[in-house]
C-alpha cells in the first residue's frame, strides 16, 4: 500500500527527518488560507499516488493568495482525482540527493540506495551510470548501524555538516522503514539548502500489505482506489482491477488469472476486469459475479484449477450467483481441480456447458465478445436507419445532424 | 531419487491439529510420506491420523527425530515456527502460509541461508514427488496432473501448476519432483537455489519452470544455465506477458516496477541462455519433446544422453 506524500512526511517527521513547513487542504479556500499562513512563494502539491506529478502539472508554485486559490481550483478540477493539496514553504536549494531503503530478495537483506544526484529517475540513472549509485546492504537482524550511514554519506562525496546530517537522516529513514513495515522508504529529492540545512523535498512510503495488521488505522480508504468497484472488492479481500474491455474475468488463482488475461489479449480480445476469487475467497462466487457485472461485460469467463479452492463448491456458488443475479451476458466456464466431477454436474444443471481446456475457453469467450460487438453494431446501424427515416419524414430537422447521429451509431 | 522430499525423509508437522493441518497430513501419509510427529502448543498427548502431537518442536524431536518440517501455521506466526524448527536442527522446511510479512520473509530466508537450511514458501502448495511423498497440499489423486515421471517442475503459482503440469502429462511426460517456490516477493527458496539439486537428480531429465512477471528469479535461472550450473534441457512458461505495467496482478511478487521484471526481459534472458520459452500452457509439452529431439516420451532418456543435445534457440516458431 502506497501512502500519500503528506502521510509519508508525517512518518518522516515523527522519526526526526526535517520536512518543509506545510499544511493540508481539501478545497481552494483551504489552500488559500494555508498559503497565507505558510507565506509566499509556496508550493501546491496535489496528493495523488501517481508518479511524475511535476510533469503532469500537479505541482505548482503560487506567489500570491489569489494565485494559490486559482491554481488550487484548477488542481481540484483536473482529471486526476485530486482530493487534497499539500501547501509547502518553498525551499532555496543548493543541491539534491537521492536516498532510499528497499529489500533485496536474493541476499535477504535491506538495501540502501543513494545517489549524489537526486530528483532523478533512479532506475534510469542506475541503468545509464551504475557507478553513481551507492549501495549498502543491511541485515535486518543487525539493523542499520551508524557506521553504515557514514559509509553512504561519505561515498556520496558529501563533507562536513552536510555529511553528518545526511547520515542521521539515513538512520532515521531506517527507523521509518522498520517501524512501518515498509516495502520502500524513499526521499527523492533530499534537499540541501543554500543555508546548509537538510530537508526532505518529497517522500514515498510503500507499506507491506501483509503487515497492515500491525498498523491499525492504515487501512486504505476510497481515495486509494480507481473505482468504487475496486474499493468494494478490496474490502472483500478480492483482488480486482478494472479495465474498459469486453470480457470479465472471474478466475481462481493469481497465476492462472494472469495467464488467462495474456491469452485473451493474444486472441485479440479485451478485458473488462481482472478478478480472482481463489484462495480464501473461493466461496464468494456470488459477490465475485456481482463485481463482474458492475462493468457491463459482454461475457463472463470463469477459469479455475483449484486444489483447496474446491471445484464443486465454486460451481455451487456460480449456480447460486446465476440464479440470484440473472446475468444477461453469456458465461463461459472451465472449472477443474478437486471435486471437478461433481462440479460438472452442477454446471450442467445451471445450464452451462463445462469446458476443460483453458485455451479453448478463452477462444470461446473472445468469440462471444466479438459476436456481441457485431450484434451491437448491427443494432446501432438499424437504429441509425430508423432515425434517418424519421429525419426524412420530419421537415424541421436539419438533415446533416441526422446522418451525423447514424454515423455515431455505427462507430 | 527425488528432489527435496522422499519417503526416507522423516517429516514433522507444525500446526497438525488445525483443519488444514489434519486434512493434508492424512493425504501426505496416504501418498507414502513418513510423518513422524506433530506439534501444536497446548495439545500434547493428542494424536492426528495416528501421529503423536507435542507442545513444542524440541519436545517432539527428543523422541521422534525429524529431517523436515511441514508448517500449517498462519502467516503472522510463521517466522516463529520456522525459527523453532531451525533451532531443533531441522534443515528442510515448507510453509504454505499466504501473507507472511515482508520483513519477516527476509529474516526467514536470511536465517535459512546462514545455517545451510532450505525453507520453501510461503504462498505455495508445497513440494511433491508424485508417487512417493509430499509436503503440502496437492490433489495427487488427479492422475492427469500428478503422474510420476522424469520432468522436474518449479513454480511460483499454485493454480498455474495444475494447468501447466496437466499439459506436461498430456504430452506423455510425468513429474519427478515439483517445488512450489511460491508467489511472494521474498520466497525462502528461489528457482536458482534448487537447480543444482535437479542437475544432480538422476530421476530428472529436464526442468520446467512456471514463472511470472515481477522479480528476477527467471533471470537468475538464465544465469545458472549460462554458468553451466544447470545443463539439462529447461522449458519456461511465464505468466503476465500482457499485464499492464505498475498493476499488481494477484501475487504480491507479480508487479513490474521501473521497467524491471517484465516477461519480455525474462524471455530474452532465458532464450539467450538457450532455454525454451512457451507462449501458451499447451506449448510446454511440445517444447519438452522438441528439447529432447524426439516426440515420444519413451525415447526421452536416450535423447538426453547424446552429447550436445542441449536445446538450441527456437527462431520463428513462437508467437512472441
Amino acid at each position: 500500500m502506497k501512502l500519500h506524500e503528506h502521510e509519508a512526511k508525517e512518518a518522516f517527521a515523527a522519526a526526526g527527518i526535517p520536512v518543509p513547513r506545510s499544511a493540508l487542504a481539501a478545497d481552494a479556500e483551504g489552500v488559500a488560507k494555508a498559503a497565507r499562513e505558510i507565506g509566499f512563494p509556496c508550493v501546491l502539491k496535489s496528493q495523488v499516488l501517481r508518479g511524475g506529478r511535476g510533469k503532469a502539472g500537479l505541482i505548482k508554485v503560487a506567489n500570491t493568495e489569489a494565485e494559490a486559490r486559482d491554481t488550487a481550483r484548477t488542481l481540484f478540477e483536473s482529471a486526476h482525482n485530486v482530493k487534497k493539496v499539500l501547501v509547502e514553504e518553498a525551499v532555496v536549494i543548493d543541491r539534491e540527493i537521492y536516498l532510499s531503503i528497499t529489500v533485496d530478495p536474493v541476499a535477504a537483506e535491506a538495501l540502501v540506495l543513494a545517489c549524489a544526484e537526486g530528483g532523478v529517475e533512479i532506475e534510469e540513472l542506475a541503468a545509464k551510470s551504475p557507478e553513481k549509485i551507492v549501495r549498502e546492504r543491511v541485515s535486518l537482524a543487525e539493523g542499520l548501524l551508524p557506521y553504515r550511514a557514514r559509509n553512504v554519506a561519505y561515498a556520496l562525496g558529501l563533507e562536513g555538516d552536510v555529511a553528518k546530517k545526511t547520515a542521521s537522516v539515513l538512520e532515521a529513514l531506517w527507523r521509518v522503514f522498520r517501524s512501518n513495515d515498509a516495502e520502500l522508504a524513499e526521499i527523492n529529492p533530499l534537499f540541501v539548502t543554500k543555508s546548509g540545512s537538510i530537508v526532505a523535498g518529497d517522500g514515498k512510503l510503500a507499506l507491506d500489505d501483509n503487515a497492515l495488521f500491525r498498523h491499525p488505522g492504515r487501512e486504505p480508504g476510497r481515495d486509494y482506489y480507481d473505482s468504487a468497484a475496486a474499493f468494494e472488492a478490496a474490502a472483500e479481500g478480492i483482488p480486482y482491477l478494472q479495465f474498459d474491455g469486453d470480457i470479465s474475468l472471474m478466475c481462481a488463482g493469481a497465476g492462472l488469472t494472469t495467464v488467462v488475461y495474456d491469452l485473451i489479449v493474444d486472441e485479440g480480445g479485451s478485458i473488462a476486469n481482472y478478478l480472482e476469487f481463489g484462495g480464501p475467497n473461493y466461496k464468494k462466487a456470488v459477490r465475485a459475479m456481482e463485481l463482474c457485472l458492475k462493468n457491463d461485460p459482454q461475457v463472463i469467463l470463469i477459469v479455475t484449477f483449484g486444489t483447496i479452492a474446491r471445484a464443486d463448491i465454486m460451481a455451487e456458488g456460480i449456480a447460486e450467483a446465476i440464479g440470484k443475479l440473472k446475468p444477461s451476458c453469456p458465461i463461459v466456464a472451465c472449472i477443474r481441480g478437486t471435486g471437478e466431477e461433481k462440479a460438472v454436474e452442477i454446471l450442467k444443471a445451471a445450464g452451462l456447458e463445462p469446458l476443460f481446456d483453458t485455451e479453448e475457453a478463452v477462444r470461446k469467450a473472445v468469440a462471444f465478445a466479438n459476436e456481441a460487438r457485431a450484434n451491437e453494431a448491427r443494432a446501432h446501424k438499424a437504429r441509425g436507419r430508423e432515425s434517418d427515416a424519421a429525419a426524412g419524414a420530419s421537415t424541421d430537422t436539419v438533415p446533416g445532424s441526422a446522418s451525423g447521429a447514424a454515423k455515431e451509431g455505427t462507430r | 531419487m527425488s528432489v527435496f522430499i522422499d519417503r526416507s525423509d522423516r517429516v514433522l508437522v507444525q500446526g497438525i491439529t488445525g483443519g488444514e493441518g489434519s486434512f493434508w497430513t492424512k493425504h501426505m501419509i496416504d501418498l507414502g510420506t513418513t510423518v513422524v510427529a506433530g506439534v501444536t502448543p497446548g495439545k500434547e498427548g493428542q494424536s492426528v491420523e495416528g501421529v503423536s502431537v507435542f507442545h513444542t518442536v524440541r519436545r517432539a524431536v527428543e523422541s521422534h527425530p525429524a529431517d523436515a518440517a511441514m508448517l500449517f501455521v498462519p502467516p503472522r506466526f510463521t517466522k516463529d515456527a520456522v525459527f523453532e524448527a531451525l533451532d531443533s536442527g531441522i534443515r528442510k522446511i515448507v510453509t504454505i502460509a499466504d501473507g507472511i510479512p515482508l520483513h519477516e520473509a527476509l529474516e526467514i530466508r536470511a536465517a535459512a541461508m546462514s545455517c545451510g537450511a532450505r525453507v520453501v514458501g510461503g504462498n505455495t502448495s508445497g513440494v511433491i514427488s508424485p508417487g512417493r511423498a509430499m509436503m503440502g497440499m496437492f490433489p495427487f489423486w488427479i492422475e492427469r496432473v500428478y503422474k510420476p515421471g522424469r520432468i522436474g517442475v518449479m513454480t511460483r503459482s499454485g493454480s498455474l501448476t495444475n494447468e501447466v503440469t496437466a499439459m506436461i502429462v498430456r504430452s506423455g511426460f510425468g513429474v519427478s519432483s515439483l517445488i512450489g517456490v511460491g508467489g511472494d516477493p521474498v520466497p525462502g527458496t528461489r528457482f536458482a537455489d534448487m537447480l543444482p539439486d535437479f542437475q544432480a537428480d538422476e530421476g530428472t531429465d529436464a526442468v520446467v519452470i512456471i514463472g511470472e512477471l515481477g522479480g528476477t528469479m527467471e533471470e537468475e535461472v538464465a544465469d545458472a544455465i549460462r554458468d553451466g550450473i544447470f545443463r539439462k534441457p529447461l522449458v519456461a512458461f511465464l505468466g503476465g506477458r500482457n499485464a499492464p505495467r505498475g498493476k499488481r496482478m494477484g501475487h504480491a511478487g507479480a508487479i513490474v516496477t521501473g521497467g524491471k521484471g517484465t516477461v519480455e526481459g525474462k524471455t530474452a534472458a532465458l532464450r539467450a541462455a538457450r532455454a525454451f520459452v512457451a507462449s501458451r500452457p499447451s506449448q510446454v509439452g511440445e517444447l519438452l519433446a522438441e528439447a529432447f529431439g524426439a516426440t515420444a516420451a519413451h525415447t526421452v532418456k536416450g535423447a538426453v544422453a547424446v552429447p550436445g543435445a542441449t536445446p538450441g534457440p527456437r527462431a520463428g516458431k513462437e508467437t512472441r
